[in-house]
């Protein structure tokens, strides 16, 4: 269950480094900000797995919406010359965090659970 | 089944943030590979204004550079180098001097050696005229310039290489109050070159002189011309053997 993502994460970057592609020097804030709302989602579903209650679109949208909306904030703060693009990444390293906690536990009980049947 | 959307979801998610990953990876390598390094921007403002200061002493450098060349007029500094070397002829207020030997009949005991010109009074004359502020001046239609010279030839003066006789007419361009002032004065040229051999002299002041130019010729074999870059280099160098030369000799004095 662990390994998807990291087999996930090791495919984008064979894929990445096939393509030529590179982000413009402008978006490179941007960029930053969609990599972190896809760790907060990538996490965000593992701990929905856990807890048992994914759900494949509600995971999609949360995504596109996560990072959309970060990005449209930075957008803005750059804009008026307020450093919105800083709070944003602050809230989705907390809410990373929480997620690695929460993902945590559940490990720490399922495998004191798993050892106390055995 | 969750199972399997939840693959499908993480995955798809996974891959693009490692995509995307690489692609910030790259672009982050070549913002710090093609940029110049500066690590505050005031550093950067320093060094912009430098330039700056730079750019703009250059600036000053090429317009008066530019103002040289305008200013330059490669006619006008012919012209006055050629008036200097006496190749044109010339005309001007000055002065018109006879210079006769005497007249008087001589009596058995007196010397007629010391009643006639010299060519050193006529040297004297012309170096009077010169200190005088004469600009230009000719001796029974010689134009004097700076190679030539005076010398005696038995009853005749050589002045250059043109033998002259008696009367010697003296020519100059130039204030005609101070050039016969300066000839004029007590103790001066008159008073001591003139009076005690009884000569003839006569002295005129003329509004327009004409001086006919230098006929001879002016060929250059020994020297040559010193490139202006060089010329203060080597007068320090010629500055500096002749302190040598004059601290050895004094040396050689005192041994003696």
């Amino acid at each position: 269950m662990l390994l998807i993502p990291l087999i996930g994460v090791g495919l984008g970057v064979g894929l990445g480094l096939l393509l030529p592609w590179e982000i413009p020097i402008t978006y490179k804030s941007y960029t930053a900000l969609a990599i972190l709302a896809a760790a907060d989602a990538i996490f965000g579903g593992m701990r929905a797995q856990l807890e048992e209650n994914f759900n494949f679109s509600r995971f999609m949208v949360s995504f596109f919406a996560n990072a959309m909306v970060a990005v449209a904030l930075a957008y803005f703060g750059n804009l008026i010359g307020i450093d919105i693009y800083m709070g944003v990444v602050v809230a989705f390293s907390i809410r990373l965090f929480n997620n690695l906690t929460l993902i945590r536990e559940f490990l720490i009980i399922r495998y004191r659970r798993h050892g106390s049947e055995k | 089944m969750p199972r399997r959307s939840w693959v499908v979801g993480v995955g798809l998610v996974s891959m693009l943030l490692g995509m995307l990953l690489v692609f910030q990876f790259r672009t982050e390598t070549n913002v710090k590979t093609y940029l110049p390094q500066f690590k505050t921007v005031s550093e950067l403002g320093i060094k912009w204004n430098r330039m700056q200061t730079d750019l703009n002493k250059k600036e000053e450098e090429l317009q008066k550079l530019r103002q040289q060349i305008q200013g330059y007029n490669r006619d006008a500094e012919l012209k006055s180098l050629r008036m200097a070397a006496g190749v044109t002829p010339l005309r001007g207020p000055g002065v018109e001097i006879i210079l006769t030997d005497a007249t008087r009949p001589l009596k058995s005991y007196e010397d007629p050696n010391l009643f006639i010109v010299h060519y050193d009074q006529l040297e004297l004359l012309v170096n009077e005229l010169w200190a005088a502020g004469a600009e230009a001046i000719a001796v029974n239609g010689v134009r004097l310039v700076a190679q030539t010279g005076f010398s005696c030839a038995g009853t005749t003066i050589l002045v250059g290489s043109k033998k002259l006789a008696p009367p010697y007419v003296i020519r100059a361009i130039g204030d005609p109050q101070t050039l016969k002032a300066a000839l004029t004065i007590p103790g001066g040229y008159i008073e001591s070159q003139i009076l005690p051999f009884e000569l003839g002299f006569k002295i005129k002041q003329e509004k327009s002189l004409y001086l006919p130019p230098y006929k001879g010729s002016s060929v250059f074999t020994y020297a040559e011309v010193v490139p202006e870059e060089n010329e203060e280099l080597i007068i320090e160098e010629e500055e500096l053997i002749s302190g040598e030369e004059e601290r050895t000799g004094a040396k050689e004095g005192e041994e003696l």
